[in-house]
C-alpha cells in the first residue's frame, strides 16, 4: 500500500492548527502508513496532537548542520530523500508561504508533479481540486507521475479527530548540502497573534475604532473566540493599526468562516478583500452603512457598547461549556 | 592703431570661428542623440497654420509663461530684450573682423529706429534679471532650481546687457563712434549711461582703451554663453521653440499605443534612455527647470519622491551620461532607467496620479506623462515590477473585468427595479449608458448610476445599458502600465460596441469617458461619447430638465482631472450647477479649473497604497474645508470616494455628491 506524507509546519507556539485539516485530508486517502514530516520543532511535543488526527509515524527530518532550520535548500533536499526512503506516494502540505516554497523545491528535486493552493486531493485517481474566479468555479486536475505533491489552502478541509498511535523516529539523509540560501532574519508584521489569512474567525475594526489602543477591546473578544484581529484601510490610514492588519483590496484577502466587522462602513475596497467570508456579521451605529447590505447578521449599535457585551457573553458560554 | 585693428580682426575672426565650431560640435551631438533613440513618438506634424499660431501666442506672445504673473513678466522682459540686442551684437562681431562695415551707413533711419527700441528693451532686461535674482536670493520658492547654473546665466546676461549700454555710450563719442551717425539722437538709456559716467570728460586714449575692453568683454561673454548653452539648462533657448511648434494641438491626448503584435519586438515601453522617442528627448532639452510643474504636482506637494521637473532633469542627465553608447548604437550597453541607486526609482514612477497638471502648466509643452507612463509600461510588461497590491487588481480585471473581482455577471444588478433596458433587448436607443466598474459594483457608484437612470427617464431620454456584456474600459490597467491587459479589455468592448453600433455613448465616470472618447479611436472604434455633465448641460438648455425648487445650498465644485485637464470640460459641470443653484455664482475652490488639484486616485493610484508622505486626498480636503462650502459636487466616482474618505478622516460632515445626484434631487 502507498504511504502518504504530510509536511507539518510548526511555529513558535507549536504546531499550527491548520495542519490538522491537511492531516485529515491525507487520512482520507486509501493507502498505507500516514507519515508526518517535521523539519523543525520538537517531535515528541507534537506527538499527542498529531496522534489525535491519526498520524501513524512522526519523522523528524534533519541533518547535523546547526543551521539546518535556516537553509531552505537543504531542508528540501533532506525531505526529498525522506520521501524516497519511506516510499511516499503522495506528499501534502499547507499552501502557506513556507509550504509553497518547500514543496516546490522538493518537486523540482524529485521531478514530481505539484499543484499549489488546492481545495482537495484524491490520491487514488491522482486528481486535485482548485478554486477559480473567487470560488465561482472549481477545476479538477489530473496529475501524472509519482509521488504526487500538493499544497492545500488553509481551512479548505475541516479537521476531524481520529486518534491513532504514532511512533517517532529521526531521518538523517546521507547528504543534503547547504545550498545558496540562508534565512538571516524573519520580520514579523504587526498582524497580532494570529495570521489573518489562516484564521477561521476574524474580527475587524474600522475607522470608528477611533484610536489604536481601542483595538485592545477587539483583541479581548478575539481571544475568547480564537479569532484574528483585522483593520480596514481607513483605520490603517488613520494610523490606528499597522498595515499588516489591513483587510481589503490592497491589504489581505481573507475568507474565514466568520467575519465580524465592527465600525466598518463596508466600502468596496474593504468588501473586495473579505467578500468570500462564509458568514459576515456587522456592528455599526449607522443603520444605512453599506456593510449591512452585505452581511448575514447586523447589529445596529455603538461598537464600544456591543463588543464588550459580546465578549462577556461568549466568555461565560465558554466557561460553562 | 592700424596694427591693433589688424590684430583685432584676426583675433575676432578666430574667436568667432572657434566659438561657433565648438557650439556646432556640441549641438550636433544633441541632434545625433535625437536621431538615434529608439522610441516611437507618434508626433504628426500637421496643421501648420495652427502650429505657427502657437508660436505666435506661446513664444512671441509669451502667454504660457505668464500664467505665473510676475516670473512670467520677468521672463518676457528678458526674452524680448535679449532677442533685441542680438542683431547689434552680430554687427559688432562683423565690425570686429571687417571694421569698414556699418549698417548705419547703409540705412541710417532704419538703424536708428532699431537702436532706439533695442536700447530700451535691453534696459528692461535688467529688471527681469533683478526679479530672477530676487527669487533666487530672497523668496527662494522650493520648486525653483537654484544652483550655480541659474546664477551663472543671470550673470552672463547681465554682463551682456550692461556692456551693450556701455558700448553704445562710448559710440556716442565721435572719436569712437565716428561722425557719420548721430547715436545721441536714438539712444536714451545708453545716453544716460554716457552722461552719468561723464564719458565726455575722458581723454581720447582712456576712452579708446575702456571702449575696446568693454567691447571684448561683451563679445567674449556672448561667445562664451554660446558655448555654454548646449551643456546647460539653457539649452531651453534652442529647444523650446521647436518643442512648442510640435506640441499636441488638442487638449485630449491618447496614451502612446504599444503594438503588442509586432514580431520580434525586443522590449516594450521605456526601459532605458535609448527607448525614448526623439520628441521626448526634445522635451528634455526644452526644460529650463522653472519648477511650475513641481509646484502643481500633487505627488511633489505631499512629500512623494516624484517631481516632474526632477524627472525631466534626471532623465536628461541619464541620457547625456549614456550618450556615447546611444550615438554608437550599442544599445545593449545602455543601463536601465530604473536601476540600483538611480535617481528615477520605482517610487518615482508609481507616485504619479496622471493628473496632468505638469503638462498643463509647462510653458514649453513638455509631455512628462509620455515618459512616466511609458516607464510604467516597461516595468509591468518587461520587469513584472509594480506595487504588489496591484496584482489583485490586475487578476480581477483579467478574470471579471473589474478591479474588485465581483462576478462580471452581476454588472447590471445595480439597475434592479428601475426597468432599465439592456442593449440586447433594445438594440437601437438614442443613447447607450456605459456605466463603468465603479457605477456597477461600488455601492456609492451604484447610487450615482441609479440617479443617472432616473434623470434620463425624467428627461425622456431613450437609453439602454450593456449589462453583462460591458467590460472595464481599460483606463486602470493602461495607466498602471498593463498595456496588454488594457488592450485585451478594449478589444472585448470593441467587439460588443461594433456589433450594436450605438449612436451615442454616455458615461458617468471621466476615466471611462476619456478612454472611450480619446483612446478607443486608436483601436479603430469611433463613437460620439458624452460625459454625464455634457448631457445634463444639453438637457437643461433644451428644457428637457427643469429644477423643481429654487436652488440648493452653496455648492462648490471639485474638478476631476480626466474631465478638466484631459478633456477641457470645465464649463459644462459649472453650468449645470448654476442651473441648480438658481443661477447663483458658484464658489470656487482655492485650486480649481486647470489648476485644480487631483483627489489622488488617478493613474491607478486608487488601487495602490499611499505609503509615502501626506495623503493627496487630505491635501485636497484642506481646500474644501477652507472654502466654507456646505456641499461639494464632483463628477467622478473615484474623486467622490477619495474626498469622502478624506472628509471622514477629519470628522467633517460636509456632503459630497455627484452632479447627477444633485440633478436627480432637484428635478421633478
Amino acid at each position: 500500500m502507498a504511504n502518504i506524507g504530510v509536511l507539518i509546519e510548526s511555529g513558535e507556539e507549536g504546531i499550527k492548527e491548520t495542519n490538522f485539516g491537511i492531516i485529515t485530508a491525507a487520512r482520507r486517502q486509501p493507502g498505507g502508513v500516514l507519515f508526518a514530516f517535521l523539519l523543525t520543532g520538537d517531535a515528541s511535543a507534537a506527538k499527542a496532537a498529531l496522534e489525535t488526527y491519526g498520524v501513524q509515524k512522526i519523522v523528524t527530518v534533519m541533518t547535523a548542520a546547526p543551521d539546518f532550520g535556516l537553509r531552505p535548500e537543504s531542508q528540501a533536499a533532506a525531505l526529498a530523500a525522506a520521501v524516497k526512503h519511506f516510499e511516499i506516494k503522495g506528499l501534502l502540505g499547507l499552501a502557506s508561504p513556507r509550504g509553497r516554497d518547500t514543496l516546490a523545491r522538493v518537486a523540482a528535486l524529485l521531478d514530481a508533479p505539484l499543484v499549489q493552493d488546492c481545495m482537495n486531493v484524491n490520491l487514488e485517481d491522482g486528481t486535485v481540486v482548485k478554486s477559480h474566479f473567487s470560488g465561482r468555479t472549481t477545476a479538477t486536475l489530473r496529475l501524472k507521475g509519482t509521488p504526487l505533491l500538493c499544497s492545500l489552502r488553509p481551512n479548505s478541509v475541516e479537521p476531524v479527530p481520529a486518534p491513532a498511535t504514532a511512533t517517532v523516529e529521526k531521518f538523517q539523509p546521507p547528504s543534503a548540502g547547504s545550498g545558496r540560501i540562508l534565512v538571516k532574519e524573519v520580520k514579523k508584521s504587526g498582524g497580532g497573534a494570529m495570521d489573518l489569512a489562516e484564521a477561521n474567525i476574524i474580527i475587524t475594526g474600522g475607522r470608528a475604532i477611533g484610536a489604536s489602543e481601542n483595538y485592545k477591546m477587539l483583541r479581548e473578544c478575539a481571544e475568547v473566540l480564537g479569532a484574528a484581529v483585522g483593520a480596514s484601510r481607513a483605520a490603517v490610514d488613520a494610523g490606528y493599526a499597522p498595515h499588516g492588519m489591513q483587510v481589503g483590496q490592497t491589504g489581505k484577502t481573507v475568507s474565514p468562516k466568520l467575519y465580524i466587522a465592527c465600525g466598518v462602513s463596508g466600502a468596496v475596497q474593504h468588501f473586495a478583500g473579505m467578500k468570500t467570508s462564509k458568514v459576515i456579521v456587522a456592528i455599526n451605529s449607522d443603520k444605512d452603512a453599506p456593510i449591512f447590505g452585505k452581511s448575514n447578521y447586523g447589529i445596529i449599535g455603538d461598537l464600544f457598547e456591543v463588543v464588550p457585551v459580546l465578549t462577556d457573553v461568549l466568555r461565560k458560554q465558554r466557561q460553562q461549556g | 592703431m592700424a596694427a591693433y585693428l589688424i590684430i583685432k580682426s584676426v583675433l575676432m575672426a578666430t574667436a568667432i570661428i572657434g566659438a561657433f565650431s565648438l557650439f556646432f560640435v556640441r549641438a550636433k551631438r544633441l541632434v545625433l542623440l535625437m536621431k538615434n533613440v529608439q522610441g516611437r513618438s507618434g508626433v504628426v506634424v500637421d496643421r501648420l497654420a495652427d502650429r505657427v499660431r502657437a508660436l505666435l501666442t506661446d513664444v512671441l506672445g509669451q502667454s504660457n509663461v505668464r500664467r505665473k504673473m510676475l516670473p512670467g513678466l520677468a521672463h518676457t522682459l528678458i526674452f524680448f530684450g535679449f532677442l533685441a540686442i542680438q542683431p547689434h551684437s552680430l554687427e559688432l562681431m562683423v565690425r570686429g573682423v571687417l571694421p569698414g562695415v556699418h549698417v548705419a551707413d547703409l540705412a541710417p533711419g532704419f538703424y536708428g529706429g532699431y537702436l532706439f527700441i533695442a536700447d530700451i528693451l535691453a534696459f528692461l532686461v535688467l529688471f527681469g534679471l533683478g526679479y530672477g535674482l530676487y527669487r533666487r536670493l530672497v523668496t527662494r520658492p522650493a520648486y525653483l532650481t537654484n544652483g550655480l547654473d541659474a546664477r551663472l546665466i543671470i550673470a552672463f546676461i547681465a554682463v551682456i546687457i550692461v556692456t551693450f549700454h556701455l558700448i553704445n555710450a562710448f559710440l556716442m563719442l565721435p572719436p569712437i563712434g565716428g561722425a557719420g551717425f548721430d547715436y545721441g539722437r536714438f539712444l536714451t538709456v545708453s545716453k544716460a549711461f554716457n552722461e552719468i559716467l561723464g564719458l565726455e570728460n575722458l581723454s581720447p586714449a582712456a576712452g579708446r582703451v575702456t571702449y575696446e575692453t568693454t567691447y571684448w568683454i561683451h563679445i567674449l561673454t556672448i561667445l562664451g554663453f554660446l558655448i555654454y548653452i548646449p551643456g546647460s539648462k539653457h539649452l531651453h533657448m534652442l529647444a523650446a521653440v521647436p518643442n512648442v511648434f510640435l506640441k499636441p494641438l488638442e487638449r485630449p491626448k491618447p496614451m502612446i499605443k504599444t503594438d503588442l503584435e509586432t514580431e520580434g519586438a525586443q522590449t516594450y515601453g521605456l526601459g532605458r534612455v535609448s527607448d525614448l522617442s526623439w520628441k521626448s528627448v526634445l522635451d528634455l532639452y526644452a526644460c529650463t527647470e522653472c519648477g511650475r510643474c513641481e509646484e502643481q504636482c500633487p505627488a511633489a506637494m505631499t512629500g512623494k519622491p516624484l517631481s516632474p521637473k526632477r524627472l525631466i532633469h534626471d532623465a536628461k542627465a541619464d541620457l547625456l551620461l549614456q550618450s556615447a553608447a546611444i550615438i554608437g548604437r550599442s544599445f545593449e550597453a545602455v543601463t536601465p532607467l530604473v536601476r540600483e541607486n538611480s535617481a528615477i526609482s520605482g517610487d518615482v514612477i508609481w507616485s504619479c496620479t496622471s493628473c496632468r497638471a505638469c503638462e498643463d502648466i509647462c510653458p514649453v509643452d513638455i509631455q512628462h506623462l509620455d515618459i512616466l507612463l511609458e516607464s510604467r509600461k516597461h516595468q509591468v510588461l518587461m520587469e513584472a515590477s509594480f506595487p504588489p497590491e496591484m496584482q489583485d487588481a490586475f487578476t480581477n480585471l483579467e478574470n471579471q473585468s473589474n478591479p474588485w473581482g465581483f462576478g462580471s455577471d452581476t454588472r447590471g444588478d445595480w439597475a434592479e427595479g428601475l426597468e432599465v433596458p439592456r442593449l440586447c433587448d433594445r438594440p437601437e436607443p438614442e443613447l447607450l449608458f456605459y456605466v463603468g466598474c465603479a457605477g456597477s459594483f461600488d455601492d456609492r457608484g451604484k447610487k450615482i448610476s441609479r440617479a443617472m437612470a432616473r434623470v434620463l427617464k425624467k428627461a425622456g431620454v431613450d437609453f439602454a445599458i450593456l449589462g453583462e456584456e460591458e467590460r472595464c474600459n481599460g483606463d486602470l490597467a493602461r495607466r498602471s502600465g498593463n498595456e496588454y491587459l488594457a488592450q485585451m479589455m478594449i478589444q472585448e468592448n470593441a467587439a460588443v460596441l461594433n456589433r450594436y453600433r450605438p449612436k451615442k455613448i454616455l458615461t458617468g465616470c471621466p476615466h471611462c469617458y476619456n478612454t472611450l472618447k480619446n483612446e478607443y479611436p486608436q483601436f479603430g472604434i469611433r463613437f460620439e461619447v458624452l460625459h454625464s455633465t455634457e448631457l445634463l448641460q444639453q438637457l437643461f438648455r433644451e428644457g428637457r430638465l427643469k429644477t423643481r425648487f429654487g436652488g440648493l445650498e452653496q455648492i462648490i465644485f471639485h474638478d476631476s482631472c480626466y474631465l478638466g485637464r484631459w478633456n477641457g470640460l470645465y464649463e459644462a459641470p459649472r453650468e449645470v450647477l448654476r442651473a441648480l443653484s438658481g443661477g447663483r455664482a458658484l464658489l470656487e475652490l482655492r485650486r480649481s479649473g486647470d489648476k485644480g488639484l487631483c483627489c489622488g486616485a488617478g493613474g491607478g493610484r486608487m488601487f495602490m497604497e499611499e505609503k509615502i508622505g501626506r495623503r493627496i486626498n487630505a491635501e485636497r480636503v484642506d481646500d474644501i474645508l477652507a472654502s466654507g462650502a456646505g456641499m461639494t459636487a464632483a463628477a467622478c466616482p473615484f474623486c467622490i470616494t477619495m474626498l469622502r474618505d478624506g472628509l471622514a478622516d477629519r470628522g467633517s460632515d460636509i456632503d459630497i455628491m455627484d452632479i447627477v445626484e444633485l440633478v436627480d434631487r432637484a428635478t421633478g
